[in-house]
C-alpha cells in the first residue's frame, strides 16, 4: 500500500478535482455558446447536467463504493471521470458535450463518494477526514472557476476537460495500491453496515444555499463577460475575490460558533451579497468585490456548517457524504433551472430595452442628422454581430468627425449610449439576483427548524 | 443541529452577518441601486415637444422626427423600432417581416407620419399656419409607392424631407426675420 501522505495528497487532489468540475466550465460557458453556436438556455445544460448525474448518482455510487470496494470504486471512478473527460474536449457539438459530462459525473459521484470512505483510514480520525473531504471539495469548488477562466483564455474552453484526464489518472495510481489489497484481503463485504437516516434538515439547506451560491457565480460570470465585455480571464480574477473570502471566513469559521450559528450567519451573509448583485449601483467591477466579500465569506461558514452537521456521527461517512453531494448537486441544478429561464427572458426583454433606449439617445441627440443615421446603420450592425452580447458601442463611432462641435457631440453620445447599454445589461441581471437572495434566506428555514427539532 | 458551542459568539456572529448584509444593501440602494435601469422609451402616440428648433436644420430634423413618431404609432411599435427598421433595406424587410406589415401599410403610417409632423411643427410655431395647409394637401397627394421609396431608404426619407421644406427656404427665412 502506498505510504499515507502521498495516498492523502491523492484523494484531496481527486476529490477537489471532481468538485471543481461543477464550476469550472462556468468562464468557458460564453466561449462554448459562441463556438457550439447555441442558446443561452442550451449551454447552461453544460453545467445543470453533470450537477444533476452528480445529485441523482451520489448516493448509489456510494453503495456501489461500498459492495466493491472504495479502493476499486474510486480506482474505476476517477479512469471513468478521465476518459469521459477527454470526450468532453472532443467534443464537436453540443449534444455531444452533454452526455459526456453525463458520464463524466458518474465517474465523479464513485471517485468523490469513495474517497470518503478511503480517507479516514488514511488519516486516523473520522472527523478529520470529514474535515479535510469537505475542505478539498470546497477549494476545488471555488478554484473551479478561475482555473476554467484561465485555461478558456489562455488555451481554449477544451483544454479545462482535456487537462483533467492526465490529473485524475495521477490521483488514481495511489488508489491502485489500495484497490490491489481489497481484492487480495477482500474486506469489503464484512464491513457492510445498515446506514441511518439521512438529516433530512441539513442536506435541504445543503441544497438552498447551493442554489442561491451557484446562481450567483454563474450570474456574476454571464455579468461579466456578456454585460460588461471583461475577457474571461478578466473576469476570473475578478470572481477570485470569492474563493479569497472562503478563505478567510473558512479561517474564523470555527472559532466563531456552533454549526447552527455559522450556518444561520453564513446563509445571512450569501444573502446579503446577492441582495447587493441585485442592487449594483453603476456597471463598475470594483462594486462586484463588497457582495463576493459577503457571498465568499457566508459560503464557507454555512457549507462546512452543514457539512459536518450531516456527516458527524453519522456512519457510514460514504453514504451520507453521498447525501451531502447529493443535496449540494441537487441544489446547483435546481437554481439553474430555476434561474435560467428567468433570467434568459429578462436579458432578452433587456436587449430590446437597452437597444431601444440606445436609438432613443440617438435620435434625441444634437448630432448632425445624416450622421444620426450612419450611426445607427453602425450600431445596428454591431448590435447584429455580438449575437445578444452588449457591444462596445465605440468602434461605431470611427472616424470621428473632425469638426471640434461635432467631434464634442459625437463623444456625448457615444458616452450616452454606452451607458444606457451597460444600464439594461446590468438592470438585467437584477431580478435573477434577487431570487437566488431569496433562496439564501429561505435556507433560514430548515437551518432554524433543525433547532427547533433537535434542542 | 449538533450542541451549540459558544452560543454567546454564534449570537454576535449572526448579529455581526445581518448588520454587514443589511449595511451593503442600504449603501447601495442609497448609491442608486434601484433606479440603474435604461430610459425607457415614450408612447410614439404622446405629443413630443420640439426643441427650440433655431435653423431650418433643426426644424428639418425634428420634423422627421415627429414624422417617425407618427408613423410609429399609426404602426403600433416605437418610434426607436421604426427607426432602426428604416436604416438599411435589410432591417426594412426584418421589420416588415417580424411584424406582418406590408408595403402599403408603411406608405400609408409613413404619410400619417407626415400629417402629424405638419401638425406638431405648426403647434410649436416652426411652421406658420399659411405655410402648414398646403404642406398637408403636398402630402395627401404623395402616392403610397413614394411614400415607401421614402422608407426604402432612410437617408433619402431625410434628404427629402429637406428638400420637401427647400421650396418654402424663402418664406420661412422671410417668416423667420
Amino acid at each position: 500500500m502506498t505510504a499515507p501522505r502521498p495516498r492523502l495528497a491523492a484523494l484531496a487532489v481527486a476529490v477537489g478535482l471532481v468538485l471543481a468540475d461543477s464550476s469550472i466550465v462556468v468562464l468557458a460557458l460564453p466561449d462554448i455558446y459562441r463556438e457550439l453556436d447555441t442558446s443561452v438556455a442550451g449551454v447552461t445544460w453544460v453545467l445543470i447536467s453533470f450537477n444533476l448525474v452528480m445529485a441523482l448518482a451520489a448516493v448509489p455510487a456510494a453503495h456501489l463504493a461500498r459492495r466493491i470496494g472504495p479502493g476499486r470504486a474510486a480506482a474505476i471512478g476517477l479512469a471513468v471521470f478521465a476518459g469521459a473527460g477527454v470526450a468532453c474536449g472532443l467534443a464537436a457539438e453540443l449534444g455531444t458535450l452533454i452526455a459526456a459530462r453525463c458520464v463524466q459525473a458518474l465517474g465523479g459521484a464513485v471517485a468523490v463518494t469513495a474517497v470518503l470512505e478511503l480517507l479516514p483510514a488514511t488519516v486516523g480520525s473520522e472527523r478529520r477526514a470529514v474535515t479535510i473531504w469537505a475542505a478539498a471539495g470546497a477549494t476545488g469548488a471555488a478554484l473551479g472557476p478561475a482555473v476554467g477562466g484561465v485555461l478558456t483564455e489562455l488555451v481554449s474552453w477544451q483544454s479545462i476537460f482535456l487537462i483533467q484526464a492526465p490529473i485524475a489518472i495521477a490521483a488514481g495510481v495511489p488508489v491502485l495500491a489500495v484497490a490491489r489489497h481489497e481484492a487480495e484481503t477482500g474486506i469489503v463485504a464484512a464491513e457492510l453496515r445498515s446506514t441511518g437516516r439521512p438529516h433530512l434538515l441539513a442536506n435541504l439547506a445543503l441544497a438552498m444555499i447551493s442554489a442561491a451560491i451557484a446562481a450567483a457565480l454563474f450570474l456574476l460570470v454571464l455579468l461579466l463577460i456578456e454585460g460588461w465585455r471583461l475577457t474571461p480571464i478578466g473576469a476570473a480574477i475578478v470572481v477570485t475575490a470569492m474563493p479569497l473570502a472562503a478563505l478567510l471566513g473558512a479561517r474564523i469559521g470555527p472559532a466563531a460558533g456552533g454549526a447552527r450559528a455559522r450556518a444561520a450567519a453564513g446563509a445571512i451573509l450569501v444573502s446579503g451579497g446577492l441582495g447587493g448583485l441585485a442592487l449594483l449601483p453603476k456597471a463598475e467591477v470594483a462594486l462586484t468585490l463588497p457582495p463576493q466579500l459577503l457571498v465568499g465569506v457566508g459560503l464557507a461558514l454555512v457549507l462546512s456548517a452543514l457539512t459536518e452537521t450531516a456527516l458527524v456521527g453519522r456512519a457510514p461517512q460514504a453514504i451520507h457524504g453521498g447525501w451531502t453531494i447529493s443535496a449540494r448537486h441537487a441544489g446547483v441544478a435546481a437554481g439553474l433551472i430555476v434561474l435560467t429561464p428567468v433570467f434568459t427572458a429578462d436579458i432578452a426583454e433587456q436587449r430590446r430595452d437597452a437597444i431601444d433606449s440606445g436609438t432613443a439617445v440617438v435620435l434625441d441627440s444634437r448630432v448632425d442628422p445624416l450622421l444620426k443615421l450612419e450611426l445607427s446603420q453602425r450600431i445596428d450592425e454591431r448590435l447584429e454581430g455580438e449575437r445578444g452580447r452588449v457591444p462596445t458601442v465605440g468602434p461605431a463611432f470611427e472616424p470621428l468627425p473632425e469638426d471640434p462641435e461635432d467631434r464634442s457631440e459625437v463623444l456625448v453620445l457615444r458616452d450616452e449610449l454606452q451607458d444606457q447599454l451597460d444600464r439594461a445589461a446590468t438592470h438585467s441581471f437584477s431580478p435573477s439576483f434577487g431570487l437566488a437572495a431569496l433562496l439564501g434566506l429561505l435556507a433560514l428555514v430548515p437551518i432554524a427548524l433543525a433547532r427547533r427539532v433537535e434542542l | 443541529m449538533n450542541a451549540e458551542r459558544g452560543g454567546g459568539a454564534g449570537k454576535l456572529l449572526i448579529l455581526a452577518s445581518a448588520a454587514a448584509s443589511l449595511t451593503l444593501v442600504l449603501a447601495y440602494l442609497a448609491a442608486g441601486g434601484s433606479s440603474y435601469s435604461p430610459v425607457t422609451v415614450k408612447d410614439p402616440c404622446e405629443p413630443r415637444e420640439w426643441r427650440d428648433p433655431g435653423s431650418l436644420e433643426e426644424i428639418a430634423e425634428q420634423f422627421s422626427l415627429s414624422a417617425l413618431d407618427g408613423a410609429a404609432c399609426e404602426l403600433g411599435v416605437t418610434r426607436e423600432t421604426l427607426a432602426r427598421a428604416l436604416a438599411t433595406p435589410q432591417s426594412r424587410e426584418r421589420f416588415t417581416r417580424r411584424y406582418g406589415i406590408d408595403d402599403a401599410e408603411l406608405g400609408r403610417a409613413i404619410r400619417a407620419g407626415l400629417m402629424r409632423a405638419i401638425d406638431d411643427a405648426e403647434a410649436a410655431g416652426a411652421l406658420p399656419p399659411f405655410l402648414a395647409e398646403p404642406l398637408r394637401e403636398t402630402v395627401r397627394q404623395i402616392p403610397p409607392e413614394q411614400a415607401i421609396e421614402l422608407a426604402r431608404n432612410a437617408r433619402s426619407l431625410l434628404d427629402d424631407l429637406q428638400g420637401f421644406l427647400d421650396p418654402a427656404q424663402d418664406l420661412l427665412e422671410r417668416f423667420f426675420r
